[in-house]
């Protein structure tokens, strides 16, 4: 650890009014391209990458850092919205935060993402200050043997969400994974259902399935369902009482064990390099839903879902940074950006990063604290604004939304490629929900599909054929043990009926 | 040294010269497109990019850099050279992929080698055969006695060649390796550093801890040794007759009129040798500017494509 005044220097840095600045515009922007649908902070931050060439290192990685966390708070926006959720991190805040914001409470649903949100990234970051370097050995001996067992156990806890039907939440798991195995394959690199396309050497892009499935699809139902008159999008009451437009203290407390849990899995989560927010998101929701008195008001409009979903996948972001400081090694697409963006600026993450340049490093843990209550700032105006935006005509919203979709998507996956990817999915989602198949479900599986076989194939190497070898992994043991007793448990729980019928993990019902 | 010095401003200056003589003459006739074979924020994108903006700065060209993933640049490299040949389009690609794919599923591909103009290289990814600080060997030979004793050693690789160059070394030293494939360099790494694999493949990410002495450095798998470490053999002068040598480099489609492929060349080879581009690209890839030039590109490309089915047993 750095001598006092090397950490005081840095912090004193993260308050000069240039970082102040850029971190406030990078929040902003954050929250902005959050909220809009079909573009997102990932790409945000590559587009802005270039940019920070020329700017001094704290203040061009504190923006970075500032967009990335804006991203976490806007993500939710349309999410709770208008149900189309961009990535599937927020998949499970549409959940229950649309159903909320149908019954005219847009800005308490929101108002509470924004909350569970800061909180669980603030956890974050204050375990990533604190004790870092710890926890970094401990990912460290998270081998592909452990990695596969936190793959096992999330597959049976999200499995928990799969619905009434078991045989059909296990056809769109198993039609997931047939998407996830789209390109090149870890064993022996040959490509796999590319039929000639280059373009899906490297898999599916990831944008255009999320996008197409979770927004797209969304989009064009309601358009269909538009007639006469044009409405509002969500139409607010006239003299809507206070307690209908925010979240009281009473309410955020009532949630403290659920963000809480939601912050620690998301904090976990994202030390270990690879797994993700998305199974972060849905551990926290579904736990959050079993540990619950009322299971059945989930999907409901039950602002504990929402403060699972959001304290969960903001969390990882913090911890993300652990490997990222410590080893040099991103944790997630975002975490990647960042790192090119210290490359860049000549800084290399690594053992000697904390002695080396353990100014900028205090500076940017200051600036993340800073971004933080930023994000506070922002989104008590931001949210009123998106509020607004949302009583607008259903035809202009449902129109700019969709245009935003088709650009963003061209951006992120390289141009109309991608654009026809997305339609295919969308055109799959609008298929698979009119069978009563799990959208949600089948993203999942697709999104932690490609971690789960290369864990597998990582494992049979190191196993090299005598399966008596897993007695050397005790900890893998005990979380394949796990995931077995969830998967049980779960299947037991649905026999006996209840709980069985009463949430879809498709979308709620518009 | 100053002679040196002296001769690369000359050469700079020359080079600034012909690309002001060069975009006098030719220019090209709308925006150039300076095409990135790789999504957005790696290292591919980062070098792209500076070069637009560079080239942009010196010629007056209205330079767009634009990203176009899919398959390392084969799906780039298919549009470029299914196109006119009139110099509007450049692209920035890595070699190793599409040898891989020219190798191994030749039918499929709609381009070869002929099919494209090359103007310049970036520089080379410098890939090396790394071990734990407290590895009892410091060599290939060493690691094989090792993994003799242990009857096997896992080995950690995050693209199919350094696979099939470990192959290569475990066929002729006649050893057992398992092979962890990874997600790429940093993967490799936390599996070497977590003990889980007893060597593993790096691209810079493991200079920081070979300072350390937490990782050790086996062999330079390029055909020639690193700039950062002189001191280490590559794995030929080690006795294996094998390489990996990603090269990041430009092209445009063959057939582009002489005066606007060397208007291009001249142009590049001046943003390249800026220093600005310099910084970026040395931190990005932890390895300096390597321009090769048209014709040592085009010569680097050849020998790649031979070399690679060697890799494959071709």
């Amino acid at each position: 650890m750095p001598e006092i005044e090397i950490i005081l220097a840095g912090l004193g840095d993260a308050f000069q009014p240039v970082t102040l600045l850029f971190v406030l515009a990078g929040v902003a922007l954050g929250q902005f391209v959050g909220a809009v649908p079909g573009i997102g902070p990932v790409m945000a931050m590559a587009i802005a990458i270039p940019f920070t060439f020329g700017m001094d290192p704290l203040a061009g990685i504190g923006f970075l850092v500032g967009v990335n966390k804006g991203g976490l708070v806007g993500g939710a926006i349309p999410a709770v919205l208008m149900n189309t959720p961009g990535t599937p991190d927020a998949a499970a805040t549409a959940f229950d935060g649309y159903p909320l914001a149908k019954q005219g409470k847009p800005l308490k649903a929101t108002k509470m993402a924004l909350y569970s949100s800061v909180t669980g990234d603030t956890f974050s970051d204050i375990v990533l200050i604190t004790v870092s370097a710890p926890l970094a050995i401990l990912a460290l001996k998270m081998g592909p043997v452990e990695v596969l067992g936190v793959m096992l156990l999330a597959f049976a806890v999200i499995a928990g969400l799969m619905g009434a039907s078991l045989i059909k939440g296990a056809i769109a798991i198993a039609l997931g994974l047939l998407a996830a195995m789209v390109g090149t394959d870890p064993e022996h690199a040959t490509p796999r259902f590319i039929f000639g396309n280059f373009e899906l050497y490297d898999g599916l892009p990831l944008a255009s399935v999320a996008i197409g499935m979770l927004a797209i699809s969304e989009l064009l139902r309601r358009l269909s369902e538009t007639s006469g008159r044009p409405r509002p999008a969500i139409a607010l009451p006239r003299h809507q009482p206070r307690a209908d437009r925010s979240v009281s203290w009473a309410e955020y407390w009532g949630c403290r064990f659920t963000i809480a849990r939601g912050a620690v899995i998301g904090t976990i989560l994202g030390a270990l390099p690879g797994i993700g927010s998305t199974a972060a998101a849905f551990m926290s929701y579904a736990s959050a839903k079993a540990a619950s008195k009322q299971p059945a008001s989930f999907g409901k409009g039950n602002l504990h879902g929402i403060a699972a979903t959001e304290a969960a996948n903001s969390s990882v972001m913090g911890a993300n940074m652990i490997p990222l400081l410590t080893l040099g090694i991103p944790g997630s697409v975002s975490a990647a950006l960042i790192i090119s963006a210290f490359m860049i600026h000549g800084v290399q993450p690594g053992p000697f990063l904390f002695e080396q340049q353990g100014r900028l490093i205090y500076g940017l843990f200051g600036a993340m604290i800073i971004a933080n209550m930023l994000n506070l700032l922002v989104g008590q105006l931001g949210l009123r604004f998106w509020a607004r935006v949302i009583t607008a005509p259903e035809p202009f919203i449902f129109a700019s939304a969709l245009l935003m979709c088709f650009v963003g998507v061209s951006l992120a996956s390289g141009g109309l490629f991608g654009v026809g990817v997305m339609l295919v999915f969308a055109l799959l989602a609008f298929v698979m929900s009119a069978l009563g198949l799990s959208v949600v479900v089948f993203i999942i599986a697709f999104f932690l599909g490609p971690r789960l076989e290369i864990s597998l194939s990582q494992t049979l190497a190191l196993l090299n054929g005598d399966p008596l070898k897993l007695l050397n992994y005790p900890v893998a043991l005990v979380l394949m043990a796990l995931a077995a007793v969830t998967a049980v448990m779960l299947a037991r729980r649905r026999d006996r009926g209840h709980d069985a019928d009463e949430n879809s993990p498709s979308k709620p019902d518009a | 040294m100053k002679l040196m010095t002296w001769m690369k401003s000359a050469a700079t200056a020359a080079a600034m010269m012909l690309a002001g003589m060069a975009s006098a003459e030719w220019a090209p006739s709308g925006t150039l497109k300076l095409q990135i074979g790789f999504g957005a924020g790696g290292s591919t994108d980062t070098i792209g990019r500076v070069v637009a903006q560079v080239m942009k700065e010196q010629t007056g060209w209205n330079v767009i850099a634009e990203n176009k993933p899919g398959g390392g640049g084969v799906a780039m490299f298919t549009a470029i050279a299914n196109r006119p040949a009139d110099g509007s389009i450049v692209g920035l690609g890595v070699n190793m992929p599409l040898f891989v794919n020219l190798v191994n599923r030749p039918e499929q591909m709609k381009f070869d080698l002929d099919s494209f103009d090359y103007l310049g290289t970036a520089g080379r990814a410098q890939l090396a055969l790394v071990a734990r600080g407290d590895a009892p060997f410091d060599d290939i030979d060493g690691l094989i006695a090792a993994a003799k004793d242990a009857g096997g050693a896992p080995i950690a690789f995050g693209a199919k060649p350094q696979e099939l160059l470990m192959r290569f070394i475990s066929k002729q030293a006649g050893v057992d390796f398992q092979f962890l494939s990874t997600k790429g360099g940093a993967e490799s790494s936390k599996l070497l550093l977590g003990g889980q694999a007893l060597a593993s493949f790096a691209s810079g990410e493991h200079l920081p801890f070979l300072e350390s002495g937490d990782v050790k450095m086996l062999a330079s798998v390029n055909n020639v040794r690193h700039s950062y470490a002189p001191d280490t053999p590559t794995a030929i002068e080690q006795g294996y007759d094998i390489y990996v040598d990603p090269v990041y480099f430009f092209a445009t489609t063959a057939g582009t009129p002489d005066e606007a492929r060397s208007a291009l060349a001249a142009a590049l080879a001046a943003a390249l040798d800026s220093d600005e581009v310099k910084t970026v690209v040395q931190n990005a890839l932890q390895s300096p500017i390597d321009n090769l030039g048209p014709d040592g590109t085009a010569e680097m490309m050849k020998a790649g494509l031979v070399n690679t089915g060697k890799l494959f047993g071709k």
